[in-house]
């Protein structure tokens, strides 16, 4: 094989480039509007900053993540992401701790919002549709909470068990279905109209959740008592940047998973990752413009925020009136009872749960992949990276992601200490492994020089500033505004008056109590596993340093 | 007790190998062992357009080169990342580009020069230091490179050996693979391979004291996951379907002689442990495009691994 620039002989590992599609498809389901999305709209109601320019404006800010993110692989490929790119950059023990809370111990958090999703989208309204009213009633309660909890740790498990080989054509095939479940909601809403959707709610809630006739009205009431005001566009800049911490627990993650690059490949592999990603940043924004449009021209934007205000501020305990709609106003659920026909709306439904089930997999793989790799570099027993040879299953690690999961789901589902309130430290954590990333990004061209001069980014420059410097300050000035709005919200924004917009300031004792204790314990295991190895003769200082070329 | 480093697939990289081979003062290793995989993929051609002006292309990027210092820089640039750099006219590029059989003549002469180069600057850094190195050349490595190693004073030809390390630990080296898709130099079915194991491991003293410095990982080991490609060497769901391309011959010759050690490579993006029964294996990976060693620095004790870490230089 030949051109005029290069010459390739026949070696191994040198492949074709992969699919910029299939790497949008693993992309849009880490930013996944439906899940994610929905979730954090519904959470969002007394917010005022329209949620569509604030969708679009976090887009534009996290497009700066995808340069970062695309640049460091094409930098260091194949060589484990954050905790080697800050290892390397920053030193052992910075990339350890911001990795190990960051694509480990934060995941435990993971566990219970992943499992609340499952409920509210996949178990009450199927359940509800079958016409197991008790049993999606259940569902709501704590016990039901932790037990799907439970349910969803044992399906994880097994997605680790069958491995990422089968797992990757489970994700292609729930993408397609979810797509189609997609297009169904989108055709009920934009082909219904506002007063049938009305008589379709007071039909279907009242027969297949036990609601109250009268329940829009209701609703609608309720809702307002909650102070429901977030509006679908408009809003001035200022209240849209306060929407951004909030929003960005769905959509901060188009990183999730990407880290391919080929051999011997220039700036195509670089573009390559780019689009992936940021087509998938793109296309998910569109698609919830649309949705969100579909949602108010049918649904109507007053009935779902009222509804969302009147739901949530139920379920977090600042009333005692439970909300007239008795379960969580899901869009695609609310779409359905556009029809009276039970098989369409099982159909839509779960098709639409294609969306958590191609997408939940992935909780623990960041997990497993760092557990492994602080193994390989020692700072953790070398058994937590065993495989069980019969199942090929890593049992260890997986008894590190899981049994955790089960005390912080536990905590979450019984609201004990509060635990509730920390829904967006789980994001919060994973911002701060990102600041490290970036900050990673914006000195690499200066630390270390040789590296970026031999890869295929050196010639990204904007008035003579690398171009990975530049997006890393951009990103990271982002980064920057959603921790400090995060932690000290009360002051900024509510007279200091907890608990502010998001819940997770340092008013908040629970979460300062478990952000602590997640980054001691980092920092614990890194130190008491350094110094052990060196009086077992292993300077783990020296694993991450580069050896002097005389 | 011996203290070794071990480090593989470094591809033509100037900067692995002598990070490779300045390795054992910096670590504090006794031997140094390459597990295979020492020549590059790709020549970058720097086209002479007269003038003193040249042009290159590297990482899809063009450079224009005024001078023989620009010519130099950017020589040291393309060796940095283990390809090749090789200077020649508009017309002698036309002709290569219609000569297959050329190219690959081409890559061979450029092999055994760099290869030459890196035993001349082993002799010169390692003399006096009683420093063994032992190389194996791997399933990418052409077979010529074998005669350049065998007359080299500072490296030893490994392949199809049985060398004793200490009083204690010997050890059997081979770099070729089971089948891949690429059809490289050294590939033979699990048969033959094994077959080309047995006569050195019935050599041994004591094989559960031994290591097995075997450039393909064992299959299923989790040093051997690969990403799934289509028939067109593109791969499957954008890279995150992984699949073992290990060897079960190397599986099962380390399942049943138990061995103390296995040290692996082949598989870039493999780095990691593993054990299979009491045999530590270890694939250490490859960066060697980002100049980086990856390695793994094992103490060996009697009838024991002390103690291992894997590195990044």
């Amino acid at each position: 094989m030949s051109d005029t620039s290069l010459f390739i002989r026949k070696a191994t590992g040198l492949v074709r480039s992969w699919s910029v599609f299939d790497a949008f498809v693993y992309a849009f389901f880490s930013i996944n509007l439906v899940t994610l999305g929905l979730y954090i709209f519904s959470q969002m109601y007394y917010l005022q900053g329209g949620l569509v320019p604030t969708m679009v404006i976090s887009s534009l800010f996290i497009l700066f993540e995808v340069v970062i993110y695309a640049a460091m692989i094409a930098v260091m490929p194949r060589s484990g992401g954050d905790y080697i790119w800050q290892s390397r950059v920053l030193g052992g023990g910075v990339g350890f701790v911001l990795a190990v809370t960051g694509w480990w111990f934060i995941l435990w958090l993971w566990v219970p919002l992943y499992a609340d999703m499952l409920r509210k989208s996949v178990f009450i309204p199927i359940l509800g549709i079958l016409g197991s009213q008790q049993t999606a009633s259940w569902f709501q309660t704590a016990d039901g909470f932790f037990v799907t909890s439970l349910i969803m740790l044992a399906l994880v498990a097994i997605y680790i068990a069958i491995g990422m080989k089968w797992y990757a054509r489970v994700q292609k095939i729930c993408f397609w279905g979810g797509m189609a479940g997609m297009l169904f909601v989108l055709v009920l809403l934009l082909t219904g109209s506002h007063e049938a959707f009305k008589a379709g709610l007071e039909t279907n809630a009242t027969t297949l959740f036990g609601a109250q006739p009268g329940v829009y009205d209701a609703t609608i009431a309720a809702g307002q008592a909650a102070g429901a005001t977030l509006p679908l566009t408009g809003g001035a800049i200022g209240v849209i940047f306060l929407a951004m911490p909030y929003i960005v627990f769905f959509n901060l993650w188009p990183n999730w998973g990407a880290t391919l690059y080929g051999e011997v490949r220039g700036a195509t592999d670089f573009k390559r990752n780019f689009w992936g990603m940021a087509l998938a940043l793109i296309g998910t924004a569109l698609l919830g413009i649309l949705l969100l449009y579909s949602i108010a021209r049918t649904i109507g934007w007053d009935f779902y925020i009222n509804a969302n205000g009147a739901f949530w501020n139920y379920t977090w305990g600042y009333t005692t009136t439970p909300a007239p709609l008795p379960i969580w106003p899901y869009p695609a659920l609310l779409a359905t009872f556009l029809t009276t026909n039970r098989a369409i709306q099982l159909i839509v439904v779960l098709l639409m749960s294609l969306w958590w089930f191609g997408w939940s997999g992935t909780v623990f793989l960041s997990s497993t992949r760092v557990i492994f790799a602080a193994a390989f570099d020692r700072l953790l027993p070398e058994k937590v990276a065993e495989v069980e040879p019969r199942t090929r299953t890593p049992l260890w690690a997986l008894v590190l992601m899981v049994v955790p999961s089960i005390l912080v789901a536990y905590l979450y589902a019984y609201n004990k200490f509060n635990f509730q309130t920390l829904t967006l430290d789980s994001t919060l954590v994973i911002a701060v492994t990102y600041l490290g990333t970036t900050i990673a990004a914006i000195l690499l061209p200066y630390v270390k020089k040789d590296l970026y001069n031999a890869s295929p980014i050196a010639k990204y420059k904007f008035l003579g500033i690398p171009l990975v410097t530049i997006a890393g300050v951009i990103f990271g000035a982002f980064l920057v505004f959603l921790l400090v709005e995060w932690l000290f919200d009360p002051w900024l924004n509510s007279n200091g008056q907890p608990p502010g917009l998001y819940g997770i300031s340092l008013m908040n004792k629970s979460s300062v109590i478990f952000m602590a204790v997640n980054y001691i314990l980092a920092l614990a295991i890194y130190l008491g596993f350094k110094y052990y190895r060196k009086s077992k003769g292993i300077d783990i200082d020296k694993v991450h340093k580069e050896i002097p070329v005389e | 007790m011996t203290t070794i480093f071990f480090a593989t697939d470094v591809h033509g990289s100037d900067i692995c190998w002598k990070k490779f081979i300045n390795a054992g003062k910096f670590y504090e290793a006794d031997v140094l062992i390459l597990g295979g995989d020492m020549t590059g993929k790709a020549i970058v051609p720097i086209i002479g357009l007269g003038g003193g002006r040249h042009r290159a292309v590297l990482l899809e990027q063009e450079f224009l080169l005024e001078g023989e210092a620009e010519v130099d820089a950017m020589a040291r640039k393309i060796k940095s990342r283990g390809y090749y750099p090789y200077l020649l006219t508009q017309e002698e590029l036309a002709e290569l580009n219609k000569a297959p059989e050329k190219v690959h003549e081409l890559f061979l002469q450029e092999a055994l020069k760099t290869a030459g180069g890196w035993m001349d600057y082993a002799s010169e850094k390692l003399a006096g230091t009683g420093m063994r190195v032992f190389v194996a050349p791997g399933n990418d490595d052409q077979f010529e490179l074998d005669d350049v190693l065998r007359k080299s004073e500072a490296v030893t030809l490994a392949e199809g050996q049985v060398i004793e390390l200490d009083s204690h630990h010997e050890m059997i080296s081979s770099g070729w693979s089971n089948h891949t898709p690429w059809h490289t130099y050294r590939e033979e079915t699990e048969d033959q391979l094994a077959a080309r194991y047995e006569p050195m491991i019935a050599q041994l003293k004591n094989p559960k004291n031994a290591i097995f410095n075997i450039h393909v990982p064992p299959y299923a080991s989790n040093l051997d996951e690969a990403p799934e490609l289509d028939e067109h060497l593109r791969p499957k769901y954008a890279g995150n379907a992984l699949k073992p391309v290990g060897s079960t011959a190397v599986r099962a010759a380390i399942e049943k002689r138990q061995p103390l050690l296995g040290l692996h490579g082949h598989i870039h993006e493999g780095r990691g442990s593993s054990r299979i029964g009491r045999t530590l294996c270890i694939n250490p990976g490859s960066m060697y495009e980002q100049g980086t060693l990856l390695g793994a620095l094992v103490k060996l004790g009697k009838d024991k691994i002390e103690n291992y870490v894997l590195t990044q230089g």
